[in-house]
């Protein structure tokens, strides 16, 4: 599903130039739960907003679904994000003025669904991650659990063929943590292809795959599990 | 979507408050410039645009170029009206308008009296081809042929005649001047849309034969001029060159020898009907009350646009100094798919929401204003007029205009936030410069400090003007004026004498108006000042021997006149010096020609005629030489007891009841000479007025949005100030620190601001002949005006900021 060669990003100042990624190559199959583990600055984030299409690698090829997307300008990014990615990140990342109903409803009104389509897809989500009760709550009254289960069905309500998590356990105790984990593995049980970047062993056990990175380069890969077509 | 972005839109308007009442107020205070000046435009600009061809109608005007000067009359004379019916091909229809007057009108089947009825016209069959009634009795045709017919208009005909349908009005007969009867051959139906036309009766030429109007309406002197005599054409052509040659051809043909003596050429100019409506100078009828002033219009539509361009400066001035505040959401959209146009929508959205808003509450802010400048809204206009459809469809126009004036550049700005920056929140500020909210302030204090520097110039100028010595007493002198119908002498000298036996009178005078006023009466002289022969024209003063000293207008040489009719004259210094005399005593005894002969036996100190916009002219004082003919002294000028003495209202209340006495039945009315030169400068006033409501707007306006990035700076700047706090920084600093960078920008206002209106102001003071100086402390008082009102706003939230405990202000990081 993914297939990055020698991708490549760096940051310039006016007088140092740094390597995020530096000729990195891996790939990550349909339906395959990939964690990415390193050290602060190692360049995980920056594979992810590469990965999600949020960002540009400078050099390199990124194939996503046999389609070179490295040089895609920004409205094809966000014509094939809005289709295929979804988010889950550490802080959440909700939109504080819309209701919990509203944000999940977001990426079905930017792929143009209908209004009665939304709010049953909408529904039947919230239903399934257990916060239908709150559908009119507004961000800040939930708990931290609660956001991340949110933004967990906000990601997944336009069933992406691909979620892109950012330590999505790094703002939750480990009761919320561990139901958030076990949500994404439900996901991926489903056939939803995942990519972790994580600091958590812990969370790093439940996907098949943990890539380690550091200094922008891929250093070790483990396989924790057979992962079945 | 549509309806995702309008909650989102409320719900963000909600969550700020403040900095939304900012933009509500700003642009509704700009809109409701915009709509109530709008109106005015609108209401003048569509006078009479809905005659048939209005475009093809003209009016004939006369203008004079002299050596004096250019001067015009709203008439012609008689002659052309026939040479340009029956010899110019490019007419396709010509119309005479007399304006005539009478005293009363009766009718005849119940002897009703109605008094002075106005907006009588004497005119032609053609008037109705012209301009186009709908005729509910009579005909175009036939009503206006012969003698002695009148058509009268609907409402005039339920006046004289009520209950009566209109087809059975016809061959009723009114009597007009207890001695004229005329039958009514026509009834027309008012005119609903908006014009000047507004006559209600309507008489055949040959009914001015037994008017005094006969000698007016049937004139064959090329020589003579009336404004009272109209002449309307509607041409044939799109452009109308050929026909204006032909009437210069006309006009050098039949120069009057007069003119062709004082060098003065006559032309006759044609003059679009939409122009009509806006001719200050020559009006339009002698009735009418109101004429547009063309050039005011600009100056308000010019203040109404830079209000709405201020609220526009507030709107993306706060908007794109809070747009990090927002960073995250647009992010998060962008992440989930949003495209930029999307995201531009969503936030165009949000200020149509925001200027829908504001227009409302202008449309209610309108409705006041149009009572608070009903001084200079025409008394047509009514806030109805918004009704209008085309009025609708611009009001609609200019919200959306406003909208992207307003909301363009903040939506840019805001979808430039990479959602990945965004995300790892390394947003600090936003995308857009700083320097472009610099210079947008820049440009809003430019404005408040123009209008702030005019405010104080043109109300130093108007006090100048009030204040200055005209050159004659002004202080407690009254006059009263013999009634219009009255055109004889016999009853002003009875007055007179009743008057002058009011023991709280002091002094009284006879003659025509006082020294300075609108009314002139001038003639050209020639002079022969030993073998120079000068031609100049000569404005007449008319009073008695005691006129110059009531008004306490000194005499430099020689006498007063024998006598009240005697061909004498005292004339001032600058008709001295225009006859070429250096010395008074040497122009005693001459002979001036004007129709007679005239003695010059006096010579009286110069004083203003005018307002002081206008220089000093050449002018006489003479007595009521045509007594016989045409009674001059039709006024009383009386030294009134001063107020403070207790005995004013018993003097006037005594006047009163004489002038009852002589003149029954006719309203009385005392005018006073102070009164009357504080109306002469009644556009100064108004532009003072206007101009204190424009700073007063724009000032807070400016502050609004100053206001708001005070606040945006402060929450910026929180953390900096307890840390500085913490260091151990002064309020006085931390407030200097905070104030120095918006005080900068007024500064820099005030630089750009005063050379501008330094050299428009300087502009506007030319047309003044007696003017005030462009003092430097103008520019001073509103530059330390400006500044010292800045800092106090600014400092009301600074020092409130730094006053806070450094802890919280840390915490609040």
């Amino acid at each position: 599903m993914i297939k990055i060669t020698d991708l490549e990003k760096f940051y310039r100042t006016d007088e140092v130039q740094t390597i995020a990624i530096n000729k990195l190559s891996f790939e990550v199959k349909e339906g395959e739960f990939v964690s990415v583990m390193g050290p602060s600055g190692c360049g995980k984030s920056t594979l992810l907003n590469i990965l999600g299409l949020l960002d540009d690698p400078d050099g390199g090829s990124y194939i996503f679904n046999g389609i070179e997307v490295a040089g895609f300008n920004e409205r094809k990014r966000a014509n094939l994000r809005k289709h295929n990615i979804g988010f889950v990140f550490q802080s959440f990342n909700l939109i504080d003025e819309l209701s919990v109903f509203e944000n999940v409803e977001l990426p079905l009104i930017y792929t143009g669904v209908k209004p009665a389509e939304r709010k049953e897809r909408v529904h039947e989500v919230l239903e399934k991650m257990q916060i239908m009760h709150r559908r009119k709550h507004f961000p800040q009254q939930l708990s931290g659990g609660q956001q991340q289960r949110v933004a967990v069905a906000r990601a997944v309500v336009n069933n992406p063929k691909l979620i892109l998590a950012d330590e999505p356990t790094g703002n939750l105790d480990s009761s919320n943590g561990n139901e958030v984990m076990d949500l994404l593995t439900e996901l991926n049980a489903a056939g939803t292809t995942i990519i972790m970047v994580t600091h958590s062993e812990h969370d790093a056990k439940y996907s098949h795959r943990i890539i380690r990175m550091l200094d922008g380069q891929k250093v070790t890969e483990n396989i924790l599990a057979e992962y079945q077509h | 979507m549509f309806k995702n972005y309008i909650k989102i839109a409320w719900r963000n308007i909600w969550n700020s408050k403040i900095f939304s009442a900012i933009n509500i107020i700003s642009l509704a205070i700009g809109f409701s410039a915009s709509f109530v000046i709008g109106l005015m435009v609108y209401y003048d600009f569509t006078f009479d645009d809905f005659h048939k061809n209005a475009n093809n109608i003209y009016r004939i005007k006369t203008v004079f170029n002299s050596p004096e000067g250019t001067y015009g009359n709203a008439g012609v004379s008689i002659p052309l009206h026939q040479v340009v019916k029956e010899e110019i091909a490019d007419v396709e229809q010509a119309t005479t308008l007399y304006t005539g007057s009478f005293i009363n009108v009766k009718n005849t089947e119940n002897g009703i009296i109605f008094k002075e009825p106005e907006y009588t016209v004497f005119t032609d069959p053609e008037y109705f081809d012209v301009f186009q009634y709908n005729w509910l009795a009579g005909s175009p045709q036939t009503s206006l042929g012969g003698p002695n017919k009148v058509v009268l208009t609907q409402a005039r005909a339920e006046k004289y005649f009520p209950n009566i349908p209109a087809e059975n009005l016809i061959g009723k007969q009114l009597v007009y001047n207890d001695s004229i009867l005329v039958e009514v051959s026509g009834i027309v139906a008012n005119f609903t849309k908006r014009t000047d036309f507004i006559f209600e009766e309507f008489f055949s030429l040959e009914t001015a034969k037994a008017t005094d109007m006969s000698d007016q309406v049937f004139n064959d002197n090329w020589g003579s001029t009336s404004n009272s005599s109209q002449l309307f054409v509607r041409i044939n052509k799109k452009t109308p060159y050929v026909l204006q040659k032909k009437l210069n051809d006309i006009a050098a043909a039949h120069e009057s020898d007069y003119n062709k003596q004082m060098n003065i050429q006559r032309l006759f100019k044609l003059q679009p009907l939409k122009e009509l409506h806006f001719d200050q100078e020559l009006g339009i009828f002698s009735f009418t009350e109101y004429t547009s002033n063309k050039s005011a219009i600009w100056g308000l539509s010019i203040i109404a646009v830079f209000l709405l361009l201020l609220g526009c400066v507030n709107f993306i001035n706060l908007n794109t100094a809070q747009a990090t505040q927002r960073a995250k959401e647009i992010g998060i959209r962008k992440t989930l798919g949003s495209s930029k146009k999307q995201l531009v929508m969503q936030f165009m959205g949000e200020t149509l929401v925001l200027t829908i808003l504001s227009a409302i509450i202008s449309i209610l802010l309108s409705y006041w204003l149009l009572k608070v400048f009903s001084d200079f809204i025409p008394a047509g206009l009514s806030f109805s007029v918004f009704k209008e459809p085309l009025v609708l469809v611009c009001g609609v126009l200019l919200i959306l205009f406003v909208t992207l004036l307003s909301g363009v550049y903040p939506s840019i700005v805001l979808t430039r936030f990479k959602p990945v920056r965004v995300l790892k929140n390394q947003v600090t500020t936003a995308p857009g410069k700083a320097g472009l909210r610099k210079f947008l302030t820049v440009f809003q204090f430019t404005i408040a400090q123009g209008f702030l520097i005019a405010t104080l110039l043109v109300s130093k100028q108007t006090r100048f003007l009030m204040q200055s010595d005209m050159g004659f007493r002004t202080q407690a002198i009254g006059y009263v004026q013999a009634p219009w119908s009255y055109r004889g002498f016999d009853k002003n000298l009875v007055l007179y004498n009743k008057l002058k036996r009011i023991p709280a009178i002091d002094k009284i005078s006879m003659g025509g108006m006082p020294p300075a006023s609108n009314s002139t009466h001038s003639s050209g002289v020639n002079f022969m000042n030993g073998d120079r022969e000068i031609n100049t024209e000569i404005e007449f003063l008319y009073g008695d021997s005691a006129y110059l000293n009531i008004y306490e207008i000194p005499l430099l040489a020689g006498r007063l006149p024998l006598n009240d009719t005697i061909k004498e004259l005292v004339i001032n210094e600058t008709a001295l010096n225009a006859l070429g005399f250096q010395d008074s005593e040497k122009a005693l005894g001459q002979i001036l020609k004007v129709e007679d002969d005239y003695r010059i036996v006096g010579v009286m100190k110069d004083f203003n005629q005018r307002s002081l916009r206008s220089g000093i002219n050449p002018m006489a004082l003479t007595g009521d030489t045509y007594r016989k003919d045409w009674p001059r002294f039709r006024d009383i000028h009386i030294m009134l007891p001063s107020a403070g003495s207790g005995q004013l209202q018993n003097t006037i209340t005594q006047i009163e009841k004489a002038y009852n006495e002589v003149f029954p039945g006719e309203n009385f009315e005392m005018h006073f000479v102070d009164e009357s030169i504080k109306r002469f400068y009644q556009s100064e006033s108004r532009l003072s007025t206007l101009l204190n409501w424009a700073m007063g707007l724009s000032i807070l306006i400016c502050s609004l949005g100053l206001l708001g990035l005070v606040l945006y700076t402060i929450n910026r700047r929180t953390k900096e100030i307890g840390i500085r706090k913490v260091l151990g920084a002064s309020l006085a600093q931390l407030n200097l620190l905070l104030c120095k960078d918006f005080l900068v920008l007024v500064l820099i206002a005030f630089v750009i601001a005063a050379p501008i209106a330094g050299w428009l102001l300087n502009e506007w003071l030319q047309d003044f002949a007696y003017r005030t100086e462009l003092s430097w402390w103008v520019f001073a008082l509103s530059a330390i005006g400006m500044l010292v009102f800045s800092t106090i706003l600014i400092s009301f939230r600074t020092i409130k900021t730094a006053l806070k405990n450094p802890v919280n202000s840390l915490r609040t990081e």
